[in-house]
């Protein structure tokens, strides 16, 4: 018993005060109205105020946009890194990993190089009378932007699933006559959707929660959810924590249930599998 | 025959997706070596200027100073609140994993800008220092990374029969893990301290919300110079993208290592 103490006391330690305790300080703070006593009036604000439902809109536009699409292009590229020779593919997986890292500040200034209003797309498109397609510091911007996440994430975690698919499957279904349409839709399917659900959920999780990358790239001119609670923690005259506490109630409470059925609808398709 | 097709395929794809990733990266680079490109097609000279201006600049060598410190000290915490429970669910109870499996998605569902909330609304008033807390907060932060990267250097091995032999033959616990269980997992404990480094060492957040600006790490410098500087700027995201590139190098170095000592051992046993 002593020895199960001393080896979880530092992480118990660390996840009360920096997990347990901020997040139910949180929760109690987001239901504090103006005289201290109990109030849904913070909660009132966040669904009826328009300045609040553009940032939950642009927040859900721009994550189920940018998670369905870096999911597409992540499922292409998984399948495709699996037929890459060993040496290949682990440079790829070390590029992944680094492009995932580069997100934020670095990430957002890179793309206003080039595509910002003096960058090189903007000379090239000049130069030869093509449209510009898109303003990197707009909505449509801030998706493309978080793309460049998006997509080495979404291949880092379906590649290990693609890896597990065994080449002989297919033979062995040729041999008994099926179809290459029966065999995906039969085999290949039942095994990888759940993951693709889960990965999905995931990836727009993390679009979700991304605020390095926005605030770098438009500053506070394109709201979100996090960049509001950013604004709402440190913006001077117009701060408001608990209502910032409210969001974040909000966000966590949202997000914890959608991971959690993401995480049971690949657990139970894989007792049914097996 | 189908086989070729979809290599060609494969190819293909990682080509562009490869040109997609590297195309901002390369172009940051080659600005940060022009004398000046702006709305031109290509840069009008190229120079070292910007480089021994960045690096010769106090605010920088500060800022890279704070950043390794807040590394390390994550790197450690880290290690200090995740060794020992790795340790004791991989060899005495399995159970504890499923406990962990929080963890793991946390990013998701409290990530920096949520968390920090949390932190403002229960530490801004109280008399404790912030660095403490946020020290504290990063490597929460950092769990999984860390997690993942222990986890995986206790697969293999029977360490339930080493670690017990060790202390059946008159070890103390500790003694035990430090002289037979640490030397097999170094692999291991190397990936999840450098992981961890990397993640604290670019951390953006967090910083800058509860210290309020106050603390210089090198992603603060780096969106002040954005602001003002774009010459600057850039230099510093080369600087900070080679960083990515040496950990990643390093990264592969200790799995080429260690797999191919792995493999020895175990033809050894084969044997």
């Amino acid at each position: 018993m002593t020895t199960r103490l001393k080896v979880f006391s530092p992480l118990s330690l660390l996840v009360i005060l920096v997990l347990l305790l901020p997040i139910s300080v949180m929760i109690v703070a987001s239901f504090q109205g103006g005289d201290a006593g109990f109030s849904l009036d913070n909660y009132r604000q966040v669904f009826t105020n328009h300045y609040y439902s553009e940032a939950i809109r642009n927040s859900l536009g721009i994550a189920l946009i940018t998670s369905v699409f870096s999911l597409l292009i992540a499922i292409v590229g998984a399948w495709s890194l699996t037929h890459l020779a060993p040496s290949t593919k682990n440079m790829f997986i070390s590029l992944f990993n680094m492009s995932a890292s580069f997100a934020g500040v670095p990430l957002a200034f890179s793309l206003i190089i080039l595509f910002g209003n003096a960058g090189i797309w903007q000379a090239l498109t000049t130069a030869l009378h093509l449209p510009r397609l898109f303003e990197i510091y707009s909505l449509s911007g801030t998706t493309l932007a978080y793309t460049f996440f998006e997509v080495p994430l979404g291949i880092l975690f379906l590649f290990p699933v693609f890896e597990e698919l065994n080449p002989e499957w297919r033979e062995i279904s040729a041999v008994l006559g099926a179809s290459p349409f029966f065999f995906f839709k039969k085999v290949i399917l039942p095994i990888i959707f759940p993951n693709i659900i889960e990965v999905l959920i995931l990836l727009f999780a993390n679009a979700m929660g991304t605020y390095e990358t926005t605030f770098a790239l438009t500053g506070n001119s394109i709201v979100t959810i996090p960049t509001l609670i950013g604004t709402l923690i440190d913006g001077g005259l117009t701060a408001n924590i608990p209502l910032a506490c409210t969001f974040a109630t909000l966000f966590a409470l949202v997000m914890t249930a959608l991971v959690w059925l993401g995480n049971r609808v690949t657990r139970s398709k894989r007792e049914v599998a097996a | 025959m189908h086989h070729k097709a979809s290599t060609y395929w494969a190819r293909g794809i990682m080509t562009a997706l490869f040109l997609y990733l590297v195309t901002p990266i390369v172009v940051t680079m080659i600005y940060s070596f022009s004398t000046s490109w702006v709305k031109t097609i290509l840069p009008s000279g190229f120079t070292l200027k910007w480089y021994s201006q960045l690096i010769t600049n106090a605010d920088f060598t500060s800022s890279l100073l704070r950043s390794l410190g807040l590394g390390l000290l994550t790197t450690i915490i880290a290690q200090i609140c995740f060794l020992p429970v790795v340790f004791y669910a991989n060899v005495y109870d399995a159970r504890v994993k499923s406990h962990l499996r929080f963890v793991t998605v946390l990013p998701f569902t409290i990530p920096g800008i949520i968390l920090v909330t949390g932190l403002i609304q229960l530490y801004a008033d109280l008399p404790i220092p912030k660095l403490l807390i946020l020290v504290l907060a990063i490597s929460l932060l950092s769990l999984p990374l860390t997690y993942q990267a222990l986890d995986n250097a206790f697969i293999g091995q029977d360490f339930r029969a080493m670690f017990e032999q060790a202390l059946v033959l008159g070890d103390s616990p500790l003694k035990a893990f430090i002289k037979v269980i640490l030397p097999n997992i170094r692999a291991g404990i190397l990936i999840a301290m450098l992981l961890t480094f990397t993640s604290a060492f670019g951390e953006y957040v967090l910083t800058n919300i509860l210290l309020g600006g106050n603390f210089e790490t090198l992603k603060i410098y780096m969106y002040r110079l954005m602001q003002s500087n774009g010459q600057a700027s850039s230099v510093l995201t080369t600087i900070y993208f080679i960083f990515l590139a040496l950990v990643s190098l390093i990264l592969i170095v200790i799995m080429r290592h260690y797999a191919k000592h792995d493999q020895s051992s175990q033809k050894g046993t084969h044997n």
